[in-house]
């Protein structure tokens, strides 16, 4: 790829991108940088995304929904910040920062997915041999209007 | 292989019932660029993808795409709850009450049953994943009609979430094409197809 194509003309195979000529006939999505600015998992959890960058919301204004909080919440956000991190990961896999940050992330998630089975029910059916009877069954199931916000 | 976690990705509380609401919702479950589609076409292209960050892409996508799914038939699910006799009559949900009950089925809201011929696996790397980048775009607009429809802030909070994981996936999508594109090393990408041609 040439450099400041305003000056030359691209290959013959080549079209122009902003700053550098690039092959024809393929879609250029730019890729996203290396340690990118995150937001807290909580806000992140909220906006839909843990990257501000990626944070492009509909014109629609939202009423904010009050009694968004509790322990399944904190959870889902934990949760969420490992699974953004996931998909950044398998397209950035080289990112040192990134990975400590996902590494953090699933330290406080397995830390609070212990304390939360311990007073909410298993989340997993194997952690019911550790909690110590077959808890697996109780309501309510995640998809229930009592289920999954307490 | 899967295992089942016991929570949703995303708080879900709807304290009114809406049966119109949850009669256009369903399409997210079932439709044309809905959920279901999402996730199997993108567990299904993975089994031809070349390259390790292509697996991984497709399998972690597609894994979110159930856990989507079932925020979905959880909406559509807590839409229905309880309704009165006068409710079940409502416009738009009679002719869905009439073969489901209060059930979750996977249909478009127009009321065809989902179907495979809305997605496509090529088997061919470039083609899916320009696929997948459209599909991320039509189940984003299918969330911003739903927006558009919706007056309850408690549905509305959850679309919205759902709507900001299609622009992610989208970028993502993007990322893992520019990565084919380079592992191909080859000038004319349409040479061959490295999951098939050897």
């Amino acid at each position: 790829m040439q450099q400041n194509p305003t000056n030359t003309t691209c290959g013959v195979m080549e079209g122009k991108l902003p700053g550098k000529c690039a092959q024809m006939v393929f879609p250029y999505i730019p890729m996203q940088d290396m340690n990118p600015e995150v937001y807290p998992q909580g806000e992140a959890l909220e906006r839909g995304t843990l990257f501000p960058g990626l944070d492009l919301p509909f014109h629609v204004e939202m009423q904010k929904r009050a009694g968004k909080s509790g322990p399944a919440v904190e959870l889902m956000a934990l949760n969420f910040a490992i699974v953004e991190l996931g998909l950044y990961l398998d397209t950035h896999k080289d990112d040192k920062e990134a990975f400590a940050l996902y590494t953090n992330y699933v330290k406080l998630y397995q830390e609070g997915k212990e304390k939360y089975e311990k007073l909410y029910g298993p989340i997993e059916q194997m952690s019911t041999a550790r909690l110590g009877s077959y808890s697996w069954l109780n309501d309510p199931w995640p998809w229930e209007y009592e289920g999954g916000t307490k | 292989m899967f295992v089942y976690e016991k929570k949703l990705q995303y708080p879900i509380r709807i304290k009114n019932t809406n049966p119109k609401l949850a009669a256009a919702i369903i399409s997210q479950y079932g439709g044309p660029d809905g959920e279901l589609g999402a996730s199997l076409r993108y567990l299904s292209q993975r089994f031809s993808m070349p390259y390790p960050e292509l697996k991984g892409l497709l399998t972690d996508i597609g894994t979110e795409e159930l856990g989507h799914l079932e925020m979905v038939g959880t909406i559509v699910h807590q839409l229905t709850r309880n309704l009165t006799d006068e409710q079940i009559r409502t416009a738009g949900f009679d002719t869905y009450f009439v073969d489901h009950t209060t059930g979750v089925y996977p249909q478009f809201a127009s009321g065809t049953p989902w179907t495979a011929a809305t997605m496509q696996v090529t088997g061919d790397t470039i083609a899916d994943l320009t696929e997948d980048l459209a599909a991320e775009q039509k189940a984003r607009v299918t969330y911003d009609n739903i927006l558009r429809l919706s007056d309850d802030p408690d549905v509305s909070d959850v679309i919205k979430f759902l709507r900001a994981r299609e622009i992610v996936h989208f970028q993502r999508f993007g990322e893992g094409l520019r990565m084919a594109k380079e592992r191909m090393n080859e000038k004319n990408v349409y040479y061959m197809n490295p999951s098939f041609d050897r």
